[in-house]
């Protein structure tokens, strides 16, 4: 596997120019030249097929969590009829240990505004929404900005670059529910509702918004469609792990020096993402554990590390999941116990209720958890632990009920032993 | 045709059609807890969970693929789908829990998980009998439990609304009760409140369900979460009788169940029919069971200086003969009655005919903006239309009313028009008025003579809703004349089966001391020299109406039972010889 | 007690309703429009709302319960949401939740009798790297939190004195 090339990576998403958030600095950088380009340059983009093409085959994999294919999930979406059709641009980024999204809010706001308006464009959108999580108040405000400068600059609104591509742009707050960052709730939710995930069939690009064809994209994966346009898919896949390309937002968290949100190339071995981006672990601790992408991500022993990078292949083989590339790191005194019984609060505190798998099971397992953490737990609990996971997985409407299961069945079976030694010793009937 | 394979067995089909239904439709069984035909599927239990697959066809050919053995290559969806929103396509394979053990598995797990917060409160819960939780944890479900920790606790005891009780603890979220007010009833009355586990149905902060439909959620709720405020804590399901009838509250003729212990009819639930009502009644319906049970006029009753007493059958049937002999035959007026079955009507007309007085005449009973377009009709008598075929004169009440003050004899079929203000006290001061009824009220305080008739719980007879459908009763709870036993047409539940007249459960007081208006017309026609009035039952007299008059031609019980009511041709009129 | 909208939210809430091609959609909004206004969307803002909009007064209630961030009762007026979750949990949040648990001597999920401060324990704020937080009042997050900060934020608080909005860099953008 040859190494990526990261310490020499050019920011391309967030770069490094000051004040960049602003439109006028934005396109004095270059900016909205892409969306010009797939407007009005009929030369290099004959048509909005053109653009979808170019998109799939820079194989942007969702960096929501599901990596699925950008610009094929864009064609999806059936032909135009003259009706409505919507961009739900997912900013709902609750996934314990990701915090990436907000830095494109915050930082490049336009970015973002651009991919959204390409990718409007190649799809026909007519309207866009981005729904941000109700306590990004501070983004929420800043995206308001932006939003309105750019309708002032003529990029969002009627005849944009005088073409005959109109689409408006609005924010959509939500109000607190992790559940809507999953798409169907997202609707849900944009829709004025409880955020309950949608049946699927029908899929959103059949009937998404107000029964209308809809596409649903992170907000860093409609970022990164404005430097394919900009600078080709080639150049897209050259950058970092072969099947998942191009730059990614880590956000590293938990015991490290130096935690925050890089730009990097994907495809960064694990310790190097540590030790050198995040200047290795908090007052000189070992590692224990690394959680990769967001808390539903199964948990890798430290042992299990070596030459792992940060892309989907390498991560499997290992038992886990680049997800939203929030990496969250563990040292040695970590309580494996008490970080899962937290996680399954969290699922707990977020199962929407919907699904009966879900509902109940998310409860079972943090009580039963809670159990253990109080040092009352057996350990049939660690079994039972196992089978309520089991029973909840592949079972429900959405992911939801996987996420919550994942991180207790792989925390459990690669940290065993520290789980019984919590357990109370069994209680054997003497005959 | 199309076709889908189900445990091992093709079958075809036709048309857009969820599995579920399909497999249900057969004859088979999926459990399950929130779909309900007749409104969305939102697939949230989780417990009609099934294994789907679809052969593998050849691209260019178009043909299935065949494994080595000859046997088309089945794709399986990766994760087992819930069958009541998968649509059935063509060549589908499908195994149920019958042949599935991974799929039985799956049900016998969400089954553990619905019951894990569920109270285990059966033995007072009112649902117990007829549960679908009941019955799909015993078919289904796990032995034992495995959670030792504590369940949820939610609002118990909770009053929605003045006919319906909720205890969120039982509720398992299926929110069949939450979208029959988005998509049946339409008031959105009900949502789901908070979230996860902690969910569970409500009215608005300060609201009352009081939907004029409220009661078909306690219907619907798969366990006893939601019940009904009047029946709770009566009855056990299973020491009850049930008889399928008719609503009589309206013109809609929504079907009906009529559920009874011990002759007492405790409660009022809708029966399906595509055509009329679907799975729903209104609320008002069901109140409708006090009447079968309160008030009823038992022995005939006769004024005697202006009090009303009880008198002998022989007594009240020379009476009615000494009356009519005594006054010419154009002041007798024979009233029929919209409230009444097609049976007594024409048994009414056939009276006047034979005896040669003027055709009955009726006066339908109806209130401006009671109906909604849905189950309640302008129309409260539930055969209005049945008179109109019959024939009868129907006149307004100014004209009953002139019509009445003139007449020396009245004989009034059961309707109440002295309490619906046709006629007033005064205008029948000097007619000679007796009243066949089946309940006491104003009305029959004014007659002189009262005789008391079965009601419609207690007989088998017809009535003509307000689309021209006409449908049946069936006799559900006994009179002092009628024995269940010896009733074919009657149900026997398990008290009625095993009970003994020694047993306390059983009394003779619900027995109504009444007669079918056919009886009483026989021995009135015997009294006054006339015969014609043989008949054993509704059924003999519904044999003789559609062979004679043109409505009814071809209308039959069976026929009726077979079709579930018959629309009948309202072009055609009953010509009178 | 009475609520009603004035002029300028009635206005806004017109403005939302354009936003979208069914009045439902403006469900969310509308309630963050009334919390706004009122501090809290309880049981008579929710009919407010529904009123409002015209939607049947069950959906609002529904919707209000769904989500965490409506407040349907009365708060304190500041509501300390301390992240307690995982990222924040593994750097201290609990030990920061305690300290502001005795420092107000309130329990989390409670209030100051003075109804100076609501105490939650939530879930994760999207802050990860800033571990542990907080948030105020569905505003302004407070990052990097220890023991002792936490007390001084709520003697600031208590002051008056409220927080800025905080700008954290990415560490390896080096702006030009």
């Amino acid at each position: 596997m040859s190494t990526v090339d990261w310490k020499n990576y050019e920011p391309v998403l967030i770069p490094n120019i000051k004040d960049i958030h602003k439109i006028d600095v934005y396109r004095k950088n270059g900016g909205y030249e892409a969306l010009k380009s797939v407007l009005t340059d009929k030369k290099k983009w004959a048509d909005q097929k053109s653009v979808i093409e170019e998109v799939k085959s820079a194989n942007i994999r969702g960096r929501g969590g599901a990596g699925f294919n950008a610009g094929l999930k864009w064609s999806f979406m059936p032909p135009a009829d003259g009706g409505p059709r919507y961009l739900a641009c997912n900013g709902d980024e609750s996934e314990p240990g990701t915090f990436k999204d907000r830095k494109i809010f915050e930082y490049n706001p336009h970015v973002f505004i651009e991919g959204a308006l390409i990718a409007a464009y190649a799809m026909e959108i007519t309207s866009i929404y981005v729904y941000i999580r109700g306590e990004y108040k501070a983004y929420i405000q800043m995206m308001e900005k932006a939003i309105q400068d750019a309708y002032d600059a003529g990029m969002i609104g009627k005849n944009i670059f005088g073409s005959d591509f109109s689409v408006d742009f609005y924010v959509h707050s939500g109000a607190g529910a992790y559940i809507c960052g999953e798409e169907t709730s997202m609707l849900e939710s944009l829709e004025g509702k409880r955020g309950y995930p949608r049946v699927k069939p029908p899929f959103p690009a059949q009937k998404g918004l107000w029964g209308r064809p809809t596409t649903i994209n992170n907000i860093e994966t409609l970022s990164h469609v404005t430097s394919v346009i900009n600078r080709g898919a080639d150049w897209f896949k050259s950058i970092g792990a072969e099947n998942h390309p191009g730059p990614i937002l880590y956000g590293i968290s938990g015991h490290v020096n130096r935690p925050g949100v890089y730009e990097l190339p994907s495809g960064v071995p694990v310790f190097d993402l540590i030790n050198d981006v995040a200047q290795g672990m908090r007052n000189g601790k070992k590692l224990k554990a690394v959680i990769p992408g967001g808390s539903s991500t199964p948990v890798v022993r430290a042992d299990q590390l070596d030459g792992v990078t940060m892309d989907s292949d390498s991560l499997r083989e290992v038992g886990t999941m680049l997800g939203t590339a929030g990496m969250v790191v563990m040292d040695e005194d970590t309580d494996m116990v008490d970080m899962l019984w937290r996680i399954t609060h969290f699922y707990h505190h977020e199962s929407c209720g919907q699904c009966t798998p879900c509902r109940e099971g998310t409860g079972w397992l943090e009580k039963v958890m809670l159990k253990i953490k109080n040092g009352e737990g057996e350990i049939k609990d660690l079994d039972l632990l196992l089978d309520i996971t089991t029973q909840m997985e592949g079972r429900t409407i959405c992911a939801l009920a996987d996420a919550a299961a994942w991180p207790v069945r792989h925390t459990i079976t690669r940290f065993r032993d520290e789980f019984e030694a919590r357990c109370k010793k069994s209680v054997h009937a003497v005959a | 045709m199309p076709e889908v394979f189900i445990d091992g067995k093709r079958f075809e089909y036709e048309g857009e059609q969820r599995l579920l239904q399909f497999i249900q439709d057969q004859g088979m069984e999926v459990p399950f807890f929130c779909y309900h035909p007749s409104l969305s599927a939102p697939a949230n239990c989780r417990q009609c969970l099934v294994k789907v697959g679809q052969p593998v066809k050849d691209r260019e050919t178009g043909e299935y693929e065949l494994d080595e053995n000859g046997e088309r290559v089945i794709r399986w969806f990766p994760k087992l789908q819930t069958s009541c929103n998968t649509m059935i396509s063509d060549g589908m394979v499908v195994h149920t829990q019958e042949t599935d053990d991974l799929v039985k598995r799956a049900q016998k797990d969400t089954l553990e998980f619905i019951l894990i917060n569920h109270p285990l409160d059966c033995p007072i819960c009112d649902q117990a009998g007829e549960c679908p939780l009941q019955i799909q944890t015993y078919k289904y479900g796990p032995e034992g439990s495995r959670f030792e920790v504590k369940k949820v606790h939610k609002p118990k005891r909770i009053q929605l609304g003045p006919r319906v009780i909720l205890d969120a603890e039982r509720c398992i979220n299926c929110t069949r009760c939450v979208r029959f007010t988005d998509e049946v009833s339409k008031t959105h009355q009900l949502t789901i409140t908070s979230r996860g586990d902690k969910n569970y149905p409500i009215t608005a902060p300060d609201r009352e369900f009081d939907d004029a439909y409220s009661l078909n959620t306690v219907d619907i709720c798969p366990v006893g979460a939601l019940t009904s405020a009047d029946f709770r804590f009566k009855a056990r399901v299973w020491e009850m009788n049930q008889t399928p009838s008719i609503d009589i509250t309206n013109a809609k003729g929504t079907n009906i169940d009529i559920w009874t212990r011990d002759n007492l009819v405790l409660r009022i639930t809708p029966r399906y029919n595509e055509a009329v009502n679907d799975h729903w009644m209104p609320d008002e319906g069901r109140e409708a069971y006090r009447l079968f049970n309160e008030n009823r006029v038992s022995r005939p009753h006769q004024k005697i200086d202006n009090e009303q007493v009880k008198s002998s059958w022989n007594n009240a049937f020379a009476t009615v003969a000494e009356q009519l002999e005594g006054v010419d035959k154009k002041d007798v007026l024979l009233i029929g009655s919209s409230h009444a079955s097609v049976e007594e009507n024409y048994i009414l007309s056939k009276l006047s005919s034979l005896l040669g007085y003027n055709e009955p005449v009726f006066t339908s009973h109806t209130e401006k903006g009671k109906g909604d377009g849905f189950l309640l009709t302008d129309d409260l008598a539930p055969n209005a239309n049945g008179c109109r075929l019959l024939g009868f004169n129907e006149v307004d009440n100014s004209k009953l009313s002139g019509l009445a003050e003139k007449a020396k004899v009245v004989l009034l079929l059961n309707d109440n028009l002295v309490d619906r203000e046709v006629l007033s006290e005064d205008q029948l001061n000097n007619t000679f008025v007796v009243s066949f009824s089946t309940n006491h009220s104003q009305t029959s305080k004014t007659a002189d003579l009262v005789i008391p008739i079965t009601c419609i719980a207690e007989h088998a007879a017809s009535y003509v809703n307000i689309d021209g459908r006409i449908q049946r009763s069936f006799p559900a709870k006994e009179t002092k004349y009628t024995n269940r036993r010896l009733d074919f047409e009657m149900n026997e539940g398990r008290l009625d089966r095993y009970g003994t007249n020694f047993d306390n459960w059983v009394t003779e007081e619900n027995k109504v001391d009444c007669l079918p208006f056919w009886i009483v017309a026989s021995k009135l026609a015997d009294q006054l020299g006339v015969d014609g009035f043989d008949y054993g039952n509704g059924r003999e007299i519904m044999e003789e109406i559609s062979s004679t008059l043109a409505p009814f031609e071809g209308v039959s019980y069976a026929r009726m039972d077979e079709e579930s009511g018959i629309v009948l041709d309202q072009e055609k009129t009953t010509v009178k010889s | 007690m009475k609520y009603e909208f004035t002029e300028d939210d009635l206005q806004e809430i017109e403005k939302i309703k354009a936003k979208y091609p069914e009045v439902k959609a403006a469900t969310l909004p509308a309630l963050w429009v009334a919390q706004n206004r009122f501090g809290h969307v309880n049981s008579d803002v929710q009919k407010l709302v529904a009123e409002t909009l015209e939607l049947p007064e069950a959906h609002v209630h529904g919707v209000a319960t769904f989500y965490t961030q409506y407040y349907k009762e009365e708060k304190g007026k500041f509501v300390l949401d301390v992240c307690t979750c995982l990222s924040c949990q593994l750097c201290g949040g609990y030990d920061v939740l305690e300290r502001a648990e005795e420092k107000l001597g309130i329990k989390a999920g409670e209030t100051t009798d003075d109804g100076m401060f609501t105490l939650n324990e939530v879930e994760c704020l999207g802050a990860c790297g800033y571990a542990p937080m907080l948030q105020i009042t569905n505003d302004k997050y407070v990052n990097n939190l220890t023991p002792e900060k936490i007390e001084s934020l709520i003697e600031d608080l208590k002051a008056g004195k409220t927080p800025e909005y905080e700008q954290i860099e990415m560490p390896l953008r080096k702006v030009k």
